[in-house]
């Protein structure tokens, strides 16, 4: 039993791993300190002038940029907790499918479109879901009235979460149904024997065995709270949703990488990770409190 | 969770010492290697180097460029011609392919990481900020001394054509990049009417918006084609990203009322002014609501781009679409393929009410090339570039580039001498052009208009450029030259060219997306046409005063 | 059994017609492209092809195969796949053993995981990173595709949760026979993960065979590209509002077929690798075990 609390194994296993943190992730960070200057890139990170939180409160000075962070929360809540609803459902559905072709088959096809770029989707949503496009002439059959889905503050936002869960929920269910594939299939016997429905087989054997990686998965997609997709909002939005549309995102790319404003760049993507990193937390300690569950 | 808190302190100095590295690397390699050369003696500019020497530069490749016989961008045709013709070798320190502004972000992070600059770098416009701050790094020479030094007769005549082309890279007085020359008249807007409604429906080319509104409701709602009236777009154009571009935007309808959005124009008193806030705006606005409403206009223009506007009228469902004056190459040719009997015709701006009609104009130049001032042989530069002003950019019959720039790569003839268009050339059509130091090799800015002119004319073509437009040019472009010219008094470019100003640097995109906000929102009856009257106080009271000072500052120091 | 009742088989048509009606909504836009793919030029430019083709052709596919820059790019992708991935599967399954572990058992785990944690949400930005790997000597090398990509963090903890549902009896057997960690590792834990080394697999793969960004900015030679990066380059549309048009340039860049046909062919190779992957993972999970 010695060999067993020896623990130097533990630190050569991590060592790999480590290194590559430390060169790849950690060496970088240096720059955050750009955060906190008025970078220029031919005076490099040591001369640059210092302007304290100026690169902050520009952020905050707009008169928009509470609409911005607003937006930014909104657009990406929704898309967590769809992205996790969806594929949840969609993976039990899934795994009543006893057919072994169609299941692969119907599964496959989901997977498509997590494969397309939303430069490439941009261009056939904008298309599909015009006034006079594809979308609107289905609806029209059932007397509704042409939507104008990307031009239309209140439609905007729910476009840009549906076609994102769209994209996303098939590639999404990949590790809820490896989850549902570990269940032990004694249980399913077991619960069979006692005469349950499957419907409360669901309830009590699937769903529970689900639940630990929805928690893992749910934790971490809590880092990506102020991410609400940046290549999707980029490829659809337009002056007309502007209020509601208008993520922090797009607003840094407008400013900072075309006017090479890197320090704003840099500070806004600081304000976005202690964010992220403030609410992990707190999700870490929710998990583990009342779920009993460790994430990592 | 105390395992944590005592490794912060480790945590911390990890990054720490991240940062350390970081910026002793970068400012290390940011002190000039060499100190700047000493003056030149009069006579190291030579037609032929010999021995040989060396120009670095790093390129943007166009995503469009095609190589053929095994070459590539560090090697081929153009290099060796530089080689054996001014024993001037280049060299290439990077390449890379240039979509959404790659060339940019890679020649801003060698910047900062410390590499070697090259000692010949060409910036297009859209890399106008770039430019700016490579210019503001301290890494560049004096590039008007030198240019005034070393240039050829026929490179400064074209240069001195439009003597404000220097005006967004001069610095104290020193003209610290050399602007890249452009056509004229590049981006100046005709319109593109289908000629064949116009003849079946026996109306003549709308001269006025009065007219217009006329000709647009005919093809809507009388339709030669006979297409259903939601299926045809009378007026083909869209606004996604701007108000002000180089194909059809509504820029010239706002024209018509005396004001040109999205740019600045002169005022009554000589001072410069934002277009997008002069009262006039208001009527434009209102005229395109009424067409938005009626169906003259795709119902969603505020969504549509350059592309998107081009696809009614290739599929022959548009009737007008506005753009430069070479659309008839394309997208137009292709609208045959679809409708066998469109027929495009260019026709002048109408003009409004009180006879007012403006379109936007074009720079002489597109961007700007940058030389390093630890650059060995600078004179070199000029030796290539002067070459190419000489030869190639006005090559008149008889002379080296008399058909273009290299055969079998974007020219070819056939057995008669005769030149063959560029989708016949063996091997493929290969713009060689791109291959050149600075892009577009040399352009001298009035050349092609009056190429086309003479085309025009009924002339047969002779110089180089004639055969060009004449081979690869749209059979209707020296039409549309001609109707473009017609109206040369109403094109009326920015005047501010100037750097960004210091309040435009931190409020102009808060008072662009609040501009485009309430346009749209006023075409869209989302907002009565009053509310432009808010935006501009709005508009004036967050920067657009300030900004507004700052230019008038920048313009009277240049006039 | 269940499947038997009444109840059941109702839900189960329903069921089935409701999961093929999702399906074939996801693949519409993707028979949108490969109709445009196949039809010819000016009806793609016009906007007509709807998800038919419209006057067949398969010039764009000829033109496609003929460039010998497209083909290359393929097998560069190739090569950073299969090296990528088995170099992230490699480090992810010796990180997450220890990982997995009690505090108790390994107390240094905090700080690992938090180094993990940390720099998953924290990053110094383009510029630096950029510094870094000038320093690292890898720009222009095929390693850049590689190596900086090498630790997902979310990988690691979906695999270290992988590892606590293995029953510790497993574990605790071995080590009572004189296994060490690694053996440990190796003979008990490799066999029963293989379920989850194919998602991780996946997920890896997918992330190599898509990345285009690293190639654009870390290779200095456009022949050196991945597929993705070179599709990119091909079908991005350039932001042409500032620049001078022609229209022979404009005609280049209209290539809707040809960008068509490379979409449909890029993504090709990911969808053949899917199903078989597929198939594997969920055979192999069988042999594993209740979770918790």
């Amino acid at each position: 039993m010695k060999r067993m609390k020896k623990t130097w194994p533990f630190h050569v296993m991590l060592l790999p791993a480590v290194i590559c943190l430390f060169l790849f992730s950690y060496l970088p960070m240096g720059g955050i300190i750009m955060a906190f200057q008025n970078y220029k890139p031919w005076l490099g990170l040591s001369g640059s002038e210092w302007v304290g939180l100026d690169n902050f409160r520009y952020l905050f000075e707009r008169q928009d940029s509470m609409q911005v962070i607003l937006n930014t929360l909104v657009i990406a809540v929704l898309k967590i907790v769809f992205n996790l609803l969806i594929p949840f459902g969609f993976a039990i559905l899934l795994n009543e499918v006893r057919k072994t072709a169609v299941k692969g088959t119907i599964q496959t096809l989901v997977y498509l479109p997590h494969f397309l770029s939303w430069v490439i989707l941009g261009g056939i949503l904008i298309e599909m879901l015009a006034v006079d496009g594809f979308a609107n002439r289905i609806l029209g059959m059932f007397g509704v009235d042409p939507i104008f889905f990307l031009g239309d503050n209140n439609w905007f936002r729910f476009t840009v979460i549906i076609s994102d869960v769209w994209k996303e929920f098939g590639y999404n269910t990949i590790v809820f149904l490896a989850a549902l594939a570990g269940v032990n299939p004694t249980l399913y016997e077991a619960a069979e024997m006692d005469g349950a429905s499957r419907f409360r087989q669901t309830l009590h054997i699937t769903i529970p065995s689900m639940l630990p990686i929805t928690v893992v998965v749910g934790t971490l997609a809590l880092g990506n709270v102020l991410n609400a997709g940046f290549d999707q909002i980029f490829n659809l939005y337009n002056p007309l949703v502007y209020e509601k549309g208008d993520i922090i995102d797009t607003f840094v790319y407008r400013t900072a990488i075309i006017n090479g404003e890197m320090g704003f760049g840099t500070a806004i993507g600081l304000f976005k990770s202690v964010i992220s990193m403030i609410l992990i937390l707190v999700s870490y300690r929710m998990a583990y409190k009342w779920a009993g569950y460790r994430i990592f | 969770m105390k395992q944590r808190k005592k490794w912060m302190p480790v945590l911390a100095s990890l990054v720490l010492a991240g940062s350390l590295t970081a910026c002793s690397g970068g400012s290390e390699a940011e002190q000039p290697q060499t100190p700047s050369a000493e003056p030149k003696s009069e006579n190291v500019y030579k037609e032929k180097y010999d021995p040989e020497v060396t120009i670095s530069t790093v390129w943007g490749i166009d995503p469009t460029l095609q190589y053929k016989n095994g070459e590539t961008i560090e090697n081929n045709v153009a290099t060796k011609w530089a080689k054996e013709k001014m024993g001037i070798n280049i060299k290439t320190l990077w390449s890379i392919t240039d979509t959404n502004g790659a060339f940019g972000t890679k020649l801003r992070l060698s910047m900062s990481s410390g590499q070697d600059m090259p000692d010949i770098v060409t910036l297009g416009n859209e890399n106008n900020q770039l430019a700016q701050d490579l210019i503001d790094s301290g890494m560049f020479a004096d590039a008007g001394a030198l240019f005034d030094q070393y240039a050829s007769d026929n490179w400064k005549k074209a240069m001195d054509l439009d003597p404000g082309v220097w005006n967004q890279y001069t610095r104290d007085g020193k003209r610290m990049g050399i602007p890249v020359l452009d056509y004229a008249y590049n981006h100046d807007y005709v319109l593109w009417i289908r000629q064949d409604w116009l003849d079946k429906l026996g109306m003549s080319a709308p001269k006025t918006m009065d007219d217009l509104e006329k000709v647009m409701d005919a093809f809507r709602n009388q339709n030669p084609s006979g297409l259903a009236p939601d299926k045809v777009t009378p007026l083909s154009i869209g606004f996604k990203t701007s108000m002000n571009t180089w194909m059809a935007d509504p820029s010239w309808i706002f024209g018509a009322y005396g004001t040109l959005p999205q740019q600045w124009n002169e005022g009554a008193d000589g001072s410069l002014e934002y277009g997008s806030v002069n009262p006039a705006m208001k009527e434009g606005l209102l005229k395109l609501k009424e067409w938005l409403e009626k169906g003259y206009i795709p119902k969603e223009a505020a969504l549509w781009d350059e592309n998107k506007t081009a696809e009614p009228a290739v599929a022959g469902t548009a009737g007008i679409i506005p753009g430069p004056y070479w659309m008839s190459g394309w997208p137009l040719s292709d609208t045959v393929k679809n409708d066998p009997d469109a027929v495009w015709k260019p026709i002048p701006i109408p003009v409004g009410p009180d006879g007012t009609a403006m379109r936007h104009g074009t720079h002489y130049t597109n961007g700007v090339t940058l030389i390093n001032k630890d650059m060995e042989h600078p004179e070199a530069f000029f030796t290539y570039q002067n070459y190419l002003f000489d030869n190639y950019a006005s090559a008149g019959p008889g002379s080296e580039f008399e058909n273009g720039l290299f055969e079998g790569y974007d020219y070819q003839l056939d057995e008669n001498g005769k030149m063959i268009p560029n989708d016949e050339i063996d091997g493929g059509f290969v713009n060689a052009l791109r291959y050149l130091l600075v892009r577009d090799g040399a352009r001298i800015p009035d050349a092609q208009m009056k190429a086309l002119m003479k085309l025009a004319d009924g002339a047969e073509p002779e110089s180089r450029l004639e055969k060009e437009v004449a081979v690869n040019y749209g059979k209707d472009t020296p039409e549309a030259a001609k109707v473009l010219l017609s109206q040369e008094e109403i094109s009326k470019k920015n005047l501010f060219t100037g750097p960004t100003t210091e309040t435009m640097k931190s409020k102009w995109d808060y008072l662009t997306k609040i501009e485009n906000q309430i346009m749209n929102e006023i075409i869209y009856g989302k907002q009565p046409v009053d509310a432009f009257d808010t935006f501009v106080q709005t508009w004036t009271a967050g920067g657009g005063e300030q900004i507004t000072k700052e230019v008038n500052e920048w313009y009277q120091s240049v006039k | 059994m269940y499947y038997k009742s009444l109840g059941y088989r109702v839900f189960n048509v329903f069921n089935i017609g409701f999961l093929i009606f999702l399906a074939v909504l996801c693949i519409v836009p993707l028979i949108h492209v490969l109709a445009i793919s196949f039809s010819s030029k000016a009806a793609a430019d016009a906007s007509l092809v709807g998800l038919w083709p419209v006057e067949f052709s398969i010039e764009a596919y000829k033109k496609t195969m003929n460039n010998p820059a497209f083909l290359r790019s393929i097998l560069i992708s190739v090569a950073r796949t299969v090296l990528g991935t088995a170099v992230t599967l490699a480090v992810t399954f010796l990180a997450a053993y220890p990982l997995s572990k009690d505090n108790s058992v390994f107390r240094s785990r905090s700080f690992y995981s938090w180094l993990f944690v940390f720099s998953m949400i924290f990053n110094g930005g383009l510029v630096p990173f950029y510094i870094v790997i000038q320093k690292l000597g890898l720009i222009n090398s095929f390693w850049v595709l590689v190596l900086p990509a090498t630790v997902n963090t979310f990988l690691v903890i979906l695999m270290l949760n992988f590892f606590r549902g293995i029953p510790k009896e497993l574990e605790e057997a071995a080590l009572i026979d004189g296994a060490g960690h690694f053996k440990t590792l190796f003979r008990i834990y490799l066999p029963v993960s293989l379920p989850s080394i194919a998602t991780i697999a996946l997920f890896s793969m997918v992330f190599h065979w898509n990345s285009w960004f690293d190639g654009l900015l870390y290779l200095n030679d456009s022949r050196d590209f991945p597929l993705a990066t070179f599709l990119q380059t091909v079908i991005i549309q350039r932001d042409m509002s500032s620049m001078s048009m022609s229209p022979q340039e404009m005609e280049l860049i209209s290539q809707t077929t040809v960008n068509a046909a490379q979409i449909f062919i890029g993504a090709l190779p990911i969808l053949l690798v899917y199903p078989f992957l597929q198939r594997f993972f969920v055979k192999g999970m069988t042999l594993g075990s209740v979770k918790e």
